[in-house]
């Protein structure tokens, strides 16, 4: 960590007051190797690896906030007659939770934008796990040795559910208590021990006077407690076993070629820190969520068209929806079908989505590990699976938000059920078809390229009077003209001007940022440098940097690198 | 860098030498070595021993450039902007209610109340998201674009070899495999520690058998249907083609989950095809019928009542119950019709139970047909 | 409410009094009251003569043709016109459904006998009636009779059929949290809590109340159109309804504290924003930032 290469009064001690202070913190704490070999710490780099941290930090979001709405709310279930800001509902009795709710959003300054973001940050938070759990998934980046990760992740997603479940109860609002009441009804439907597990949860027969305040400490203690133990064993063993990246040229099994941490990768992700947060501010000011005054105190006798959970829910509701109305009855025992449509089903698919890794190690009997990542095309059979549980989950969303669908579009609620019904089983299968046909289609156009070459766009007419297109090899071709490239995992050239046959693409995100003769200039100054650069890469093309740097390895366990 | 005083209080004294601190590097690279390098030389050194190489490096714009100065003026831009729309969300936050026009939200008028949230919001997402497009921008633009490759090392045949040795060595020393006796006791010990710990979690548990809470529900005979406001109906109050939701005459009737009855009446034409279930023909009065509102599927209030098709549509899961047939489920997802309440008219001409419901209300649980 | 219903176990003789602590309504905005006035004048006018015709029409038995009948009515205009043009134009527009003694006919409309002006009011205002074909429910149009002519129906139908007639006064005369409480209780499991109407069973809808005025939404809970619940004045009391108008009418001009509203239809909305907005634009963020300088 010196700051200082100059030799002063003693050769390699630092003179400037930073570097003295930092041999300083190092004389006491030791911390200049692991924090180098974490600055130095190499991550791919890549946009889908970013929708991870999405969630992240949608969860600094929701902890900060979430913090700061506890200095206000009360889990209480006490009844008061409000008497606040909000003319429409003052005299009206209800319980001191929804009324400190009222007040966060109308007496608190700054309150309502706070209650906002937390509630759009925790749709975020889910949103951008699911989002980041495709990405895992369709790759292929939960195999060997990644499986504890995985298992971890499907963790966190229940939990985020329920920690969202928790806290969209805590206002005990009209949409809300129903949501509480319906899960009752899911904790009544469990053969053998439901009343008793109902009974435990509410303390007594809905809705009791605990619930709330169970919740609450559920919500902002014993949840994020165990979430944020969960994701820094998440990240901890990410760190552990390195990301993986796409193959790609220089790319094997045995490295990780992006940006250091120290300054690129952090200064990018602190940007998408602040992007989220500001993401979630704006959402939070500019679009209103779960707007309680409108939709008044809990009372079991009163309800609201349109009644339904957060989107992360709305499946399970879906679920509860169109399930047919088949109850199990013998000798008197009931097993109602929304066991069924609201327990079994959500845990079918997240038991399945847990023991995923492991069921496909044992049909696949691929036990190795892996850290280059697959293109979905190259495992059809994975990516039509994957599609189709969408399929099915999609269904259910949908479902769950029949009623509105129904009312806007002007369709049959009826209808709509018997279109979950039919579609829940009927489309994944065609899902898995399509899908499965369209992965097979690009991987036979991969290999055509590489066997046959690039379509130039070149029409030639033949001696013969016969037309060909011409085709660019991409690489030396045998007697036939066929390429003698194999795939190699990575994405294949389809355009001549991916392998410099044309110009390059000019520049620009959003609009043009250089000038098209600019361009062609500085592909010839490229076109020269491209050889000595590509001596220069040699020595290092086996992926490995050289070994010539670590004289000291013999016979020295090394030190525990990550 | 250590202290070689060893005369002074509270060192050992003698022969303290110093060991190997820093590891095998400062054997290899002394002082003198180090300083001769200079600051990139030093960090592609400490790279290696990490195990990053840096294969290529990207220069950015030369300083003093055009474009450097072209770039630098436009990531200065959005840090600039960033403070631009804090300071206005400080005074937003702030002014409101002092130099600016009061927060207080009040339903009619005051713009400004309805617009403070949004202001905040877009302000405090601007300044953020401000600052987040800067630090992109800053590394797109202003830092050399590295690419690093590091190698990833599989598990050490060593450490695991000399950590399992350690491990057992702990194991033998103890004793624990030749001692069963004590290794027994030491299992039904952790057996009899958990199930201590555990038996704590009784204190949650809550009878749901004593005293049939789930079989009853507040009505009885002759209580009175008494409206949200406390006042009971007549059966002339209603019109035919009319459903009211009514509670129980007892404390906190029009609280209680399971209290609710819609009470309906019903048009000449739904009298005419109504069918009325065995055992339950007098459960009615005149054209008047009383239903739980609890839905049997979920326990939602079941209230959409559509008088010309005669349904009740529960909001939550679309369960469709008719109440010319018994308010039996005719679509979705309820498999039991809502239970009836027997009604009758009292004395002074009001509206009252004839006893509790039949059966339970509300969701279907295990030993439902097994009640006492 | 705001007491549970122990004081009420032995019920107050005869009359209905809400446990409300009753506080004034909050100020309705002077120029909607004004504009509500001025639109209800000459309809109000005409409810005064159909129900002054219809008293004094029973009296003397339906005698359309005794001259001396409308003589009490000189200065309102004269009420036996008003039936004779309604009457010329149920022939015209709703005899078809509806039968030529208000009867109905099978398989095509309902009786008329008894629905009383306020269905007249309600069908007729928001152009559902006259039907154009039947449906699952009658579709919401721009109503294609004038006021006068509307009036002129209701008369014709209230002196032949009878029933609830419209009221009169200011329709928002009523408290506004107990209005809350009475919306939430009867209105809002089918027109969803902020009035922006459902699904209900088979392709039938609970309408949204945003353009529905306070007369419309009074006549309704009055006559219970179509698939509708009626509230009659022994259940909902006339200033119960008024209360209800009240808050219905103030949730629709209030603002959103909290910015769009998107369609104040809860959570569906909202999910629909955080997958389109939300992730949406997170993504386009690290696609840009995943791209080279």
């Amino acid at each position: 960590m010196a700051t200082n290469t100059v030799p002063g009064p003693r050769v390699g001690q630092p003179t400037s007051l930073a570097g003295k202070a930092a041999f300083e913190v190092d004389d006491r704490l030791i911390v200049a190797g692991p924090l180098r070999r974490t600055l130095n710490k190499v991550f791919p780099d890549h946009w889908s690896f970013l929708l991870g941290e999405i969630a992240l930090y949608s969860f600094i979001v929701l902890l900060l906030s979430g913090t700061w709405l506890t200095f206000f709310y009360d889990a209480s279930m006490k009844e008061v007659i409000y008497d606040g800001t909000y003319a429409p509902l003052r005299g009206i009795e209800m319980s001191a939770a929804y009324e400190s709710t009222l007040n966060i959003s109308f007496d608190v300054r700054g309150g309502l934008l706070i209650r906002q973001m937390h509630h759009w940050a925790a749709l975020l938070f889910v949103a951008s796990i699911v989002v980041h759990l495709l990405r895992i998934f369709f790759t292929g980046a939960f195999r060997r040795p990644r499986e504890t990760n995985w298992f971890i992740g499907v963790t966190l997603l229940v939990l985020a559910m329920l920690e969202g479940f928790a806290g969209y109860t805590l206002p005990d609002d009209l949409l809300s208590g129903g949501g509480l009441r319906i899960f009752s009804a899911v904790f009544l439907s469990i053969p053998v021990i439901g009343t008793w597990v109902y009974f435990t949860v509410f303390g007594g027969d809905f809705p009791g006077e605990v619930i709330i305040g169970r919740l609450y400490i559920l919500h902002v203690l014993i949840i994020p407690a165990i979430l944020l133990g969960l994701i820094a064993l998440h990240l901890l063993i990410l760190v552990k076993q390195k990301h993986t990246q796409f193959p790609g040229a220089g790319r094997t099994e045995h490295n990780v070629v992006g940006n250091r941490l120290f300054p690129t990768f952090a200064a990018k992700a602190t940007g998408l820190l602040f992007i989220v947060v500001g993401l979630c501010a704006a959402l939070g000011g500019l679009v209103q969520i779960n707007p309680i005054w409108l939709l008044g105190p809990y009372n079991p006798a009163q309800v609201t068209a349109g009644s339904q959970p957060d989107w992360y829910i709305g499946f399970v509701d879906g679920g509860a929806r169109i399930f047919p109305p088949w109850e199990i009855v013998l000798w008197g025992y009931h097993i109602p079908p929304v066991f069924w449509g609201a327990l079994g089903l959500p845990g079918l698919m997240f038991g399945a989505l847990a023991l995923y890794p492991v069921l496909e190690r044992v049909l696949t009997k691929d036990t190795a590990s892996h850290h280059l990542l697959q293109r979905p095309r190259d495992v059809p059979v994975r990516t039509s699976l994957g599609a189709m549980a969408v399929t099915a989950y999609v269904v259910l969303w949908i479902s769950g938000g029949n009623d509105l669908i129904a009312d806007k579009f002007d369709l049959s609620l009826n209808a709509m059920i018997w279109f979950g019904r039919i579609g829940f089983l009927v489309l994944p299968p065609i899902a898995y078809w399509a899908t499965y046909r369209i992965c097979i289609g690009l991987e036979r156009h991969d290999r055509e390229v590489l066997e046959h070459g690039i379509e130039t766009g070149v029409i030639r007419r033949l001696p013969s009077g016969e037309f060909i297109e011409v085709h660019q090899p991409l690489g030396p071709v045998d007697a036939h003209g066929h390429g003698q490239l194999a795939y190699g995992g990575a994405s294949v050239p389809k355009k001549m001007n991916q392998v410099g046959g044309a110009r390059r693409a000019i520049r620009g995100f959003f609009k043009p940022i250089e000038e098209p003769a600019e361009v062609q200039r500085q592909a010839e100054i490229e076109a020269r440098g491209l050889e000595s650069e590509q001596a220069s890469r040699e020595l290092s093309s086996s992926g490995r940097p050289s070994e010539g740097g670590r004289p000291s390895e013999g016979g020295r366990p090394q030190d525990p690198r990550d | 860098m250590s202290t070689t005083d060893h005369s002074r209080p509270g060192s050992a004294g003698g022969a303290d030498e110093p060991g190997q601190l820093h590891g095998g590097p400062d054997d290899d690279y002394g002082p003198e070595q180090l300083a001769a390098m200079d600051r990139t030389e030093l960090d592609r050194l400490g790279a290696r021993y990490d195990g990053v190489e840096v294969l290529h490096v990207e220069p950015v714009a030369p300083p003093g450039s055009p474009l450097d100065k072209r770039n630098t003026r436009q990531v200065t831009l959005w840090f600039a902007l960033a403070a631009l729309f804090a300071v206005a969300f400080v005074v937003v936050y702030a002014g409101s209610g002092w130099f600016l026009p009061s927060w207080a939200w009040s339903t009619g008028s005051s713009t400004w109340s309805a617009l403070y949230t949004p202001l905040l919001g877009a302000l405090f997402g601007l300044s953020m998201i401000s600052i987040g497009i800067g630090l992109v921008l800053y590394v797109k633009k202003l830092l050399p674009h590295e690419t690093a490759v590091q190698d990833k090392h599989d598990g050490s045949h060593f450490d695991r070899v000399t950590t399992g040795a350690t491990l057992m060595g702990g194991l033998d020393s103890s004793g624990l495999p030749r001692r069963k006796l004590l290794a027994g006791t030491l299992g039904l010990l952790g057996l009899a520690f958990g199930a201590m710990l555990l038996s704590l979690l009784g204190g949650f548990i809550k009878n749901p058998n004593k005293g049939n809470p789930l079989g009853t529900t507040p009505w009885a005979d002759g209580l009175r249907l008494l409206r949200d406001d406390g006042t009971p109906v007549r059966p002339g109050d209603q019109v035919a083609g009319s459903l009211a939701t009514v509670f129980p005459a007892v404390p906190g009737g029009n609280k209680a989950y399971d209290g609710a009855v819609m009470l309906i009446r019903l048009r000449p034409e739904q009298l005419s095809e109504l069918r009325i279930p065995a055992g339950r023909e007098d459960f009615g009065y005149g054209d008047y019928v009383a239903y739980s509102k609890v839905c049997t599927h979920a326990g939602c209030p079941v209230s959409l009542y559509e008088q010309e098709t005669s349904r009740i549509l529960c909001p939550c899961h679309q369960s469709q119950f008719d109440v010319t047939d018994g308010a039996k489920p005719v679509f979705g997802p309820a498999t039991r019709p809502l239970p009836q309440l027997p009604i009758t008219v009292d004395d002074e001409g009001y509206f009252v139970a004839r006893g509790d419901f039949p059966e339970p209300v509300g969701p279907s649980f295990w030993n439902m047909g097994r009640l006492g | 409410m705001s007491t549970p219903n122990a004081s009420s176990v032995t019920p107050p003789e005869g009359g209905r009094r809400g446990l409300f602590r009753r506080r004034p309504a909050a100020g309705t905005p002077a120029a909607a009251a004004r504009d509500r006035r001025r639109s209800k004048q000459h309809r109000r006018l005409a409810n005064v003569a159909g129900l002054m015709a219809a008293l004094v029409l029973t009296g003397v038995g339906y005698s359309a043709l005794a001259p001396g009948a409308s003589a009490a009515d000189d200065s309102t205009g004269n009420p036996s016109n008003a039936v004779e043009a309604g009457r010329e134009l149920y022939t015209r527009s709703c005899i078809t459904c509806h039968g030529s003694n208000l009867q109905g006919i099978e398989g095509r409309g309902p009786s008329l006998i008894g629905v009383g002006e306020a269905a007249v009011y309600f069908q007729v205002h928001t152009g559902r009636m006259p039907l154009v074909r039947q449906e699952a429910q009658a579709p919401e149009r721009p109503p294609i009779f004038s006021e006068e002519e509307i009036d002129q129906l209701m008369a014709y139908i209230q002196e032949n059929g009878g029933g609830p007639t419209l009221p009169s006064g200011d329709l928002r005369a009523g408290d506004l949290a107990e209005g809350g409480e009475l919306f939430r209780l009867n209105c809002a499991q089918c027109h969803n809590f902020a009035g922006k109407g459902g699904a209900l069973s088979s392709g039938k809808r609970a309408p949204s109340l945003e353009e529905a005025s306070d007369m419309v939404i009074y006549s309704a809970m009055l006559s219970g159109p179509e698939n509708m619940p009626v509230f009659g004045d022994n259940q909902l009391t006339p200033d119960e309804k008024r209360s209800i108008i009240n808050y219905v009418q103030t949730l629709k001009a209030q603002a959103d504290p909290g910015g769009a509203g998107i369609g104040r239809v809860g959570p569906v909305a909202e999910g629909l924003v955080i997958w389109v907005v939300g992730v949406g634009a997170l993504l386009f963020g690290i696609f840009w930032m995943g791209t080279k300088a």
